[in-house]
């Protein structure tokens, strides 16, 4: 898929009055995309959502001075006043000579259209009846399913495709389109006057990657059945194993300590880490925007730089932080990329049953509710809920618990990475156990 | 601005009453119950300083229509950001696609009088207030932070505005006007000592206009992030396990908001899926326990003139004396109840449905002086300020992170404590709220409130409050 010629236009004739006005370098983005949702419950379509959207962004250095600006107001006569303001409103700063438009021979492409195959040609067939029946036979499949203890069910389905272009007064100016399909459903039951919730979500870039109504539907009831008569157990160390399509929570928490604004404003645990063990050796994460097919997939960045696979732990090591040309410039470094793509996590030899089946007793988080992370210490406190298990079989559910510990320490705690990574978003994790991490309960 | 025509604002993108009149007739052409139209214009501003230099700006031009079509409890929903008479009558066709059957009648004349209440006045909008005038604002923030404590190394300060207009024409002809504005500040700074490293912050964020920032808020600003910053260093992780629990006035609120606020969202009631849905009328706390949410409290983030699908705004009682008194309703759940609209009827923005949600929430003083709480615990924490928060609806279960507290040991504040989370089980943790203090404070922080993907400007408040038994996630072995 070629970029859309009518958009490069429209961005380029606002590079081009941004400049006119009197920027020296300019950044512009316009995107449209179409996007549907739809929601069925209790036997009939609860809400439809769907539009066509646009919106354009537009950032620009004048003498020095930065200022990033959007709109979604595009009519001609409002869109040049909106440049000329933007163009002004860089009078009132101070100059910050470290702020530069990205260096033209970095950016680029770094990847095919055709390799990231993120524009699924079976959107443009996929017809309103199409959304009503993958909705429908969900909530039908729940239905037969669910028991007698269903309070409420909700199938949804929700599409989008987009297409985007960037041009840069350096001379760059590309575009890019792709498309998106999700499927999810929610279940709640009754429990005397507890309503359980359970639910299950799916994303792809291809509608046909997808998993069958029938599967959703499965776990969707499994996941809710499992919170029945849920309760605290007592504080303490225990094992901790999460399936794979929960573990990026626990990694997730190095996005804020590894980015270059956190190590540049002192506001990071991993300063100066570099090269050091930061994690279990069991642990390789490598960053990778190429990937066909992924939710996080490519081909530039943030700064339109051409999109490279990149090795953020390898082995436990630390090899590489998140560092835009901005901060790469404060900080007196080279530029990595200013932000996450896909986050792949070497995959182990075996799977989450084989794993929890040599623990005597173990804790399952299923779920995370509320709880934070502190970059600077890496010290972070969530609120769980999960399964207590003993040789891989459940025999309590719990709520009302609190997970505690350090970013820094509990990555040193992964004790082994399981065969199965969750494709179905930026995060490709397999399932992750930890040996004694700390919980709150009675 | 209440008493402009209703139209007046949006003239300059097209709208007129033929527009809204066609749309209409197009949206209810095939048997609506209701439907409306919400057009919204948000020009948002604001600069930012970091490392000593007030290095950048913004500005955001957001604007477009939500057309809604309802028969019965279905919602069709489209929305556009191309105004032409072209673009809103095919979000209209798209929106009643919902509807299978004949128009609902004649559709009325566009623009039935209304007038609004007037919750957040301002001498002038933020759009003419020159960009230049935030500047030495924030330089003035940084060199304040950096005076009042050796130990700060980095300061981050930023100052955002936005004006917002809306427009909400009803099929029943109501034709309904709101200027809102919001302003917002942020203090964000770094301390370091040894090798230790902390950050503090602080925010304001109202529904105000210049005159917001008095000399003891913008002092406040500084010297609360300095603070936080620079008592987190020596602050520590309190034990694990369920423990008494203080909670300090103010923000502590956001415990109302998870506990029972949710819970109480109507739409969640009228589908059985809260655990609230089978108390109404019934005592859920002790008799010193009234929790409000509230639209009316003058220049507070949550408050609102009118919501979002133009049913006016009030002060909610949901709690009283312990009884739970009413849910929060926007029109399709006070239709389903038989019941007025509470005006709780909310958006992200033109580009989402309306569904009920908090405005400002908090509870009404009781008899007790903050001290003798405290003395009242042998051990326990007390928790000043607040993170996020997180509530699973029907199962009750709910969580905040506090970031700063103390210590309490035989009935005095002691060591500092920092970053844990608490969870408890919503039902549970009202019935066993203890004391209520009498020094209800409503927090001026810029709080967020997501659900369903959509997030809304809300406001929480609170007096000290003792509540007998919460986990907490300590990490003191």
């Amino acid at each position: 898929m070629s970029a859309n010629q009518e958009l490069i236009d429209l961005a380029s004739s606002v590079v081009a009055s941004a400049k006119r006005y009197g920027a020296d370098e300019a950044s512009v983005s316009v995107s449209t995309g179409t996007h549907v949702t739809l929601q069925r419950r209790a036997g009939q379509v609860e809400q439809l959502v769907e539009a066509t959207s646009r919106g354009l962004v537009l950032s620009l250095l004048s003498r020095d001075r930065f200022t990033s600006n959007s709109t979604t107001d595009l009519r001609p006569d409002a869109l040049e006043a909106f440049i000329k303001r933007s163009v002004e409103s860089a009078s009132v700063l101070e100059p910050d000579p470290l702020r530069r438009l990205p260096d033209r021979e970095r950016c680029g492409r770094g990847v095919s259209d055709e390799t990231l195959d993120q524009d699924d040609p079976s959107w443009r067939t996929y017809t309103p009846e199409d959304r009503h029946a993958a909705a429908q036979i969900l909530e039908q499949r729940l239905h037969e399913l669910g028991g007698l203890d269903v309070v409420s069910c909700t199938a949804s389905v929700a599409d989008e495709r987009g297409e985007g272009v960037r041009v840069l007064s350096n001379g760059f100016a590309d575009g890019s389109a792709g498309a998106w399909f999700s499927i999810g459903a929610d279940m709640t039951l009754a429990e005397g006057d507890r309503r359980p919730e359970g639910f299950a979500y799916y994303a792809s870039r291809h509608r046909g990657d997808l998993p069958s109504p029938e599967r959703v539907a499965a776990e969707c009831v499994k996941n809710v059945r499992e919170r029945l008569g849920s309760r605290p157990i007592e504080s303490g160390s225990y094992p901790m194993i999460l399936e794979n399509r929960i573990s990026g929570r626990i990694l997730g928490m190095l996005s804020g300590p590894l980015a270059g604004s956190a190590l540049h404003e002192g506001r990071s645990c991993l300063q100066d880490k570099l090269g050091s063990t930061i994690a279990s050796e069991a642990l390789t994460l490598t960053d990778d925007p190429t990937i066909p097919r992924g939710m996080g997939s490519r081909p530039w960045d943030g700064d339109a730089f051409a999109a490279k696979p990149m090795s953020v732990i390898e082995g436990g090591v630390l090899r590489s932080y998140y560092v835009s040309q901005y901060y790469a410039r404060k900080l007196g470094v080279e530029p990595t990329t200013g932000g996450r793509s896909n986050w792949v996590v070497a995959p182990g030899m075996r799977s989450f049953a084989e794993i929890a089946r040599d623990l005597p007793r173990a804790i399952q988080v299923t779920g995370f509710l509320g709880g934070s992370a502190n970059a600077a210490t890496g010290d972070f406190s969530f609120g769980i809920r999960g399964v207590l298990l003993e040789r891989g079989e459940a025999v309590a559910s719990l709520s009302e618990m609190n997970v505690t510990g350090n970013l820094l320490r509990i990555l040193r705690q992964l004790a082994e990475i399981g065969n199965d990574p969750w494709t179905w978003s930026a995060t490709r994790s397999p399932s992750m156990l930890f040996t004694d991490v700390r919980f709150s309960g009675t | 601005m209440t008493a402009t025509p209703p139209l007046a604002w949006f003239e300059q993108f097209g709208v007129d009453a033929t527009l809204i009149r066609r749309a209409l007739s197009e949206a209810t052409a095939t048997g609506a119950d209701d439907a409306d139209l919400y057009f919204e214009h948000t020009l948002s501003t604001g600069v930012g300083l970091s490392d000593g230099v007030v290095n950048r700006a913004y500005t955001t031009i957001d604007l477009g229509v939500g057309v809604r079509v309802v028969k019965g409890d279905q919602v069709g929903y489209a929305y556009t950001e191309d105004l032409s008479l072209a673009s809103v009558l095919h979000a209209a066709r798209t929106a009643r696609s919902i509807a299978h059957g004949a128009a609902t009648g004649a559709v009325v004349p566009v623009g039935i009088p209304h007038r609004v209440a007037d919750h957040y006045p301002v001498d002038r909008l933020w759009s003419d207030v020159e960009l230049g005038v935030r500047v030495p604002m924030i330089r003035r923030w940084e060199a304040a932070a950096l005076s009042l404590d050796p130990r700060i190394h980095k300061v981050r300060v930023s100052m955002g505005d936005s004006d917002t207009h809306v427009l909400v024409a009803r099929a029943d002809g109501v034709l309904v006007a709101d200027y809102r504005p919001m302003t917002d500040a942020s203090v964000s700074v770094t301390a370091s000592e040894g090798d230790k490293r902390e950050t503090g912050s602080y925010n304001v964020s109202l529904r105000g206009d210049l005159s917001v920032y008095d000399p003891d808020r913008e002092q406040r600003l500084v010297r609360r992030a300095v603070e936080r910053a620079v008592i987190a260093l020596s602050a520590t992780s309190p034990p694990a396990g369920e423990m008494p629990v203080v909670l300090a006035a103010g923000s502590s609120g956001i415990l109302l908001h998870e506990a029972i606020g949710h819970g109480m969202e109507a739409d969640f009631n009228r589908k059985g899926v809260s655990i609230y849905a089978s108390k109404m009328g019934k005592p859920i706390a002790p008799p010193e326990v009234t929790i409000i949410d509230d639209a009316t409290l003058p220049g507070s983030r949550g408050a609102l003139n009118v919501d979002d699908e133009a049913s006016d705004t009030e002060r909610t009682v949901l709690v009283d004396h312990g009884v739970l008194r009413s849910y929060l309703h926007d029109r399709i759940s006070a239709r389903h109840y038989g019941v007025p609209s509470t005006g709780s009827g909310r958006r992200e923005s033109f580009r989402h449905p309306v569904m009920p949600r908090m405005r400002a929430t908090y509870m009404e003083n009781g008899p007790h002086d903050p001290d003798e709480i405290v003395r009242s615990v042998k051990n326990g924490i007390y928790c000043e300020v607040f993170g996020n928060g997180a509530v699973q609806i029907g199962a009750g279960d709910f969580s905040f992170f506090v970031r700063h507290g103390r210590l309490i040991e035989d009935g005095k504040l002691t060591e500092h404590i920092k970053d844990v989370n608490l969870i408890g089980n919503g039902p549970a943790v009202l019935e066993t709220i203890a004391m209520v203090g009498n020094d209800l404070a409503v927090d001026e922080g810029g709080w967020t409130c997501g659900k369903s993907g959509q997030g809304v400007p809300v406001s929480q408040g609170m007096p000290t409050v003792l509540v007998r038994k919460l986990s907490v996630g300590g990490g003191r072995e």
